[in-house]
Order: C-alpha cells, then sequence, then structure tokens
C-alpha cells in the first residue's frame, strides 16, 4: 500500500503545483527520498512532532496549497486529533491525512502501534471525509480521490502486503462502496486490509454451501448507506468485519444506517470488543489472537447463521 | 485631526472595555497587554496588508495565537478598516457574529481560528512555508503568550522553523509574566525564554511591549538572515487600569460596581457609553 501511496502522490505532485508532502520521520526512507529527490521544495519532514506537522499543513492550506501528511496512523489520530479538529476541520481546508499502518497492521510492536479507535474517534469531526482502502489498488486511488474532495481527508492505510482484489483500470465505485461478491445468505460488511481475511472465509463458507455478499467500503465517511441498505434489505443478517473496536466504527455505522431506515436485521459485529489488541507478531498469528483471521470470522458466521 | 499613537491605543483600550462590558465577558487584561503590539502591527505599516482587499494573496498574514486576546484583535482590525462599527458591536450578542475567540469567516482579517493554546505557532510556520515557495516576500507574523509557551506544541513549532529556515515568520511573545491562576513563573519554573528561543535557532530581539516606537524600531529590523525572528515583548496584563496591572485574577472577569469606577475614570468612559 505505501509504495501505492507514494507512486500516486508522486504523479500527481507532477501534476498539481498546490502538493505538498509532510511527513514525521514515517520510517517510510526509501519512499520518502523518492519524494524528496523529485520534489526537493516540497518535501518536509518535521521529525517526531505530529501536532506542529498537522496544524502547518493547515497553514499551509489556508495559503492555497494541498498538503498531504503522511506518517504512522496512531500518532495522528491520536496524537494531534485536537490539530486535525480545530486547525483542519474548524477551519474546513484541504489537508489530506494519510495514516500508515492501521488497524492491527503493526502486529509486532502492539497496541500503543495500532490503531484501532482512528474510525470512531474521527467520524465525529465535522467536515472530515475518511476512506478505508482495502488493496493497493484502492491505496492508489485514495490519493486522487482525496485530491478532488475540497476539504480535509483522513485516509487509513494498511501496511502489511495486502491482496490485491481489483483489475487493471479499477475506478472507486461512486458511493465508495464495493460489491465484492454476491449470496443470498447474508451481507457482511468489511473495511481496509481485513478485506482478504472476509474474502477467505467467504470461500470457506461456500464450500460449505453458505453464499455470502461481501460489500467492502472504501468510504467510511460518507457512507454509502443506499447501495448497504440495498444488500442488507434482501436478507437476514448482517455482519460487519473491522480491524477496529466495534464501539464506533463500521459495526456502529452499519447500526446507525439499519436503525436510521427502520430495518430490523441481526446484526453481527465483528473486531475488537471493547479491547485493545492481544498479541505479538506475524499478522497471521495477530489476527488469529484477535479473532480476525478467515477461519474465525467464517465460524463466528457460521454459528450467527444457524 | 492627528491622533497620536498613544491616544489611538487609549481609543483601542476603551472600546475593548466598552464591547467587553456590553458583551458580559471579556478577556481584557490579556486584550490590554497586546494592544500595542496588535496596533504597530496593523497601523504603523508593517504589515503588508489591504483592507479593501483582505484576501490579496501576497498580503502578510497574522496569526493571534493567544486567542482570548480576541477582542484586542477585533478592535484594531475595526480601526484598521476591516470590522464595521455593527459587527464589533455584536460581540457576544445572541445574534452576534464574534466571539470571545477569532474564527475565520466571522470577520474579514481573521487568518485563522484560535483559542486553543499552542496551535498559532505550528499554523503560522505553514503559512510561512507557503509565502517563502512562492517567492513574493510576503510574511507571517504570530503572538503568542509566555504561559501559552508551556505547550510542548510550541517548541515543536520552533524547531521546524529555525530547521526550514522561515526567515519570513516573525513571532511576538506576549510575555506579560502571568497566566490563568498564577505567575508564569511560580507556575512552571525556567523562563528564560531569550536563551531558550536562541537555543532553538531563533534570532532573538528584546523590547518594551508597550513602547510603540520601540516596537516599530524591533519589528522593521527584522532581516531576512535564514533565521525566524521572535520579539520578547515586555508587557503588563491588564495595562492601563491600575486596578487589573500585574493581578491575576484579572484573567477572565469583568469589573463589580466599585471597580467599574476606577476603569471608567482611568479609561475616560462615561454611563452612557456603557449602556447597550
Amino acid at each position: 500500500m505505501q509504495s501505492s501511496f507514494m507512486g500516486s502522490l508522486m504523479e500527481m505532485t507532477e501534476k498539481h503545483s498546490d502538493i505538498f508532502y509532510l511527513t514525521a520521520d514515517s520510517g517510510e526512507g526509501g519512499l520518502d527520498l523518492m519524494y524528496q529527490r523529485n520534489f526537493p521544495d516540497r518535501c518536509f519532514n518535521f521529525g517526531i512532532a505530529e501536532e506542529t506537522m498537522i496544524a502547518s499543513a493547515a497553514g499551509l492550506a489556508l495559503c492555497g496549497k494541498t498538503p498531504y501528511v503522511y506518517t504512522a496512523a496512531p500518532f495522528l489520530a491520536y496524537r494531534s486529533f485536537e490539530f486535525i479538529r480545530n486547525d483542519v476541520c474548524l477551519q474546513n481546508v484541504p489537508v489530506k491525512i494519510f495514516g500508515s499502518g492501521s488497524g492491527i497492521s503493526v502486529s509486532s510492536l502492539g497496541p500503543t502501534h495500532h490503531t484501532t479507535e482512528d474510525i470512531a474517534v474521527l467520524r465525529s469531526l465535522p467536515n472530515l471525509t475518511i476512506f478505508s482502502p482495502a488493496t493497493p489498488k484502492q491505496a492508489y486511488e485514495s490519493v486522487i480521490e482525496a485530491y478532488s474532495i475540497p476539504g480535509p481527508v483522513y485516509v487509513r492505510l494498511g501496511m502489511n502486503k495486502e491482496r490485491e482484489f481489483f483489475a487493471d483500470g479499477y475506478m472507486i465505485p461512486s458511493g465508495g462502496l464495493d460489491v465484492m461478491r454476491k449470496g443470498s445468505d447474508a451481507v457482511v460488511l468489511s473495511t481496509g486490509s481485513v478485506l482478504m481475511e472476509v474474502m477467505a472465509a467467504a470461500e470457506i463458507l461456500q464450500s460449505e454451501g453458505i453464499n455470502l455478499t461481501v460489500l467492502n467500503s472504501f468510504s467510511i465517511k460518507p457512507f454509502d448507506s443506499e447501495t448497504f441498505l440495498e444488500y442488507a434489505s434482501s436478507v437476514k443478517h448482517v455482519i460487519t468485519v473491522e480491524e477496529h473496536n466495534v464501539i464506533g466504527g463500521l459495526g456502529s455505522i452499519a447500526e446507525e444506517c439499519l436503525i436510521a431506515a427502520g430495518l430490523s436485521r441481526s446484526l453481527l459485529k465483528i473486531g475488537l470488543n471493547d479491547r485493545f489488541s492481544k498479541g505479538y507478531g506475524k499478522l497471521d498469528t495477530v489476527r488469529r489472537e484477535n479473532g480476525l483471521d478467515a477461519a474465525t470470522i467464517a465460524e463466528c458466521i457460521r454459528k450467527e447463521l444457524q | 485631526m492627528n491622533f497620536s499613537d498613544e491616544e489611538r491605543c487609549r481609543e483601542l483600550r476603551k472600546k475593548i472595555f466598552i464591547t467587553g462590558y456590553r458583551g458580559g465577558m471579556a478577556h481584557l487584561a490579556s486584550c490590554f497587554s497586546a494592544v500595542e503590539i496588535i496596533y504597530t502591527l496593523y497601523m504603523k505599516g508593517l504589515l503588508k496588508h489591504n483592507p479593501a482587499d483582505p484576501e490579496m494573496v501576497d498580503r502578510d498574514r497574522f496569526v493571534l495565537s493567544k486567542g482570548h486576546a480576541g477582542l484586542a484583535l477585533y478592535s484594531v482590525l475595526n480601526m484598521a478598516g476591516y470590522v464595521t462599527d455593527e459587527e464589533l458591536a455584536s460581540y457576544l450578542q445572541s445574534k452576534g457574529t464574534i466571539g470571545g475567540e477569532p474564527n475565520i469567516g466571522d470577520a474579514k482579517g481573521i487568518e485563522a481560528s484560535t483559542g486553543s493554546l499552542g496551535h498559532g505557532l505550528s499554523v503560522a510556520v505553514g503559512m510561512a512555508m507557503a509565502q517563502k515557495y512562492d517567492g513574493n516576500g510576503a510574511r507571517t507574523f504570530t503572538l503568542i503568550g509566555d504561559g501559552e509557551s508551556q505547550e510542548g506544541s510550541v517548541w515543536e513549532a520552533a524547531m521546524s522553523a529555525s530547521s526550514f529556515s522561515l526567515d519570513n515568520l516573525i513571532a511576538i511573545l506576549d510575555c506579560n509574566q502571568l497566566q490563568k491562576t498564577n505567575r508564569v513563573n511560580e507556575t512552571m519554573r525556567y523562563i528564560e525564554w531569550n536563551q531558550k528561543w536562541k537555543a532553538f535557532g531563533w534570532n532573538v530581539i528584546e523590547v518594551n511591549g508597550h513602547d510603540i516606537d520601540a516596537l516599530y524600531g524591533a519589528l522593521s529590523s527584522v532581516e531576512q538572515i535564514g533565521k525566524p525572528t521572535i520579539i520578547i515583548a515586555n508587557t503588563i496584563k491588564g495595562k492601563g487600569v491600575s486596578i487589573m496591572e500585574n493581578v491575576p485574577k484579572w484573567h477572565f472577569k469583568l469589573p463589580n460596581k466599585k471597580e467599574l469606577k476606577v476603569f471608567m475614570e482611568e479609561l475616560g468612559i462615561s454611563e452612557k457609553e456603557l449602556e447597550v
């Protein structure tokens, strides 16, 4: 995802003279260097100082620039939250905030480096658009989509060799919700990197005769409630899967949407149940430890449908 | 008729007090310590700006980081021709357009929404970066507080400004030595601002923050030599009303009946002027 992001950003920087790249010692040495070589006067490393980076991005935007801010997601979303709120969202300026390694994708470093409440906290901010790419192609497109939005955007990028599900020439659908597969037994709504586990779970269940519709929410805010409700209304069971606390995240969005539409469906929210992530190691291991691997997701859905 | 700078600053203090009093609340003492500084920037030809064209692309920017002195800024913007008398009079009124802290869009001439301390210098860093990239000679000025300098983000911004060689960035420290509840150095010790800013790679100039000639001299002497500049302006919180000067309790308070007499007498305000 990181190289797709940077490739896309460099192409966009070439095209648009207002784009700047701001980072806070993101650790993407090679990628940062590549950008720095190509655009030395539009690249700024603020060091380990996320707050001032976000506010400075707002200052740049107030002077007509479109800064892309990139660093580790937890430090952006949490450390600089008030700066995102006051300097970026309140002033409604076009700062594009890319949080890298969101969810539990930086699996070896544990909960301080996991971003499992960012959707909950950030979607409460007025004016902010939120994207959650699931694959490298979506990460690439997110840079372009973010530029087309006049206001601020937060993009949560995974960081663990996400599988590609989309063909060449893929474009983000108009509402930001991809229909990955169709089935009549339940609708599973997923977002971000965990899509690969959801797709694998759908394969497992298909072999048992359970057919799932899988929807992938690229755009978290605004959320494409129309497409979601269209599919949700034709099944009895809705399941959400996210590398995020089930409070305030995708599950809550689906729930709010169903209630607002007066649609009564059984809803299973798979994610972190009001706790921080457990375990360290490879992502496969940590996902398993937290019930976010394909086998556990399949097991939960199987039980729910019984 | 030509008024002296002193008379115009007295006029500003009067306006700030009347507006705040009619509105029902204001950070009077914080406003009063900053009057000469904001006046000198806008009214003495230091800031490149044009009230007839507030969005002028190559204008200098001013960010009031200590947003609680917003009424001082609004009053100077009123004097400069950005804010109308009606807008100023709408302060804290139910259908008013301006409030206790400045917000973009509330009135012309407001360059940033401030109020939460420790943000303005960083915002100013971004503005100075954009101006430098555009190469139009524009500069950014920001006014920060000494109490505010307890915020860590001030020092993040200090590091980035000097590291990015933002010599078009000028910060002014309203050094009135008081914060909300106490003296600054009794709250957090070690207030050697001059040494601190020098250590962070800034050009430092110290000046009496109520002396307009001195302020003008300091601000106009700033050279663009690869470093950001900070003007340490030594001020008195509450300057202009004897009972308010240097007394922490006045941070966010209006006078009672007895105190009001002193305010009216020392600022030259009549009963009629205080009527809503």
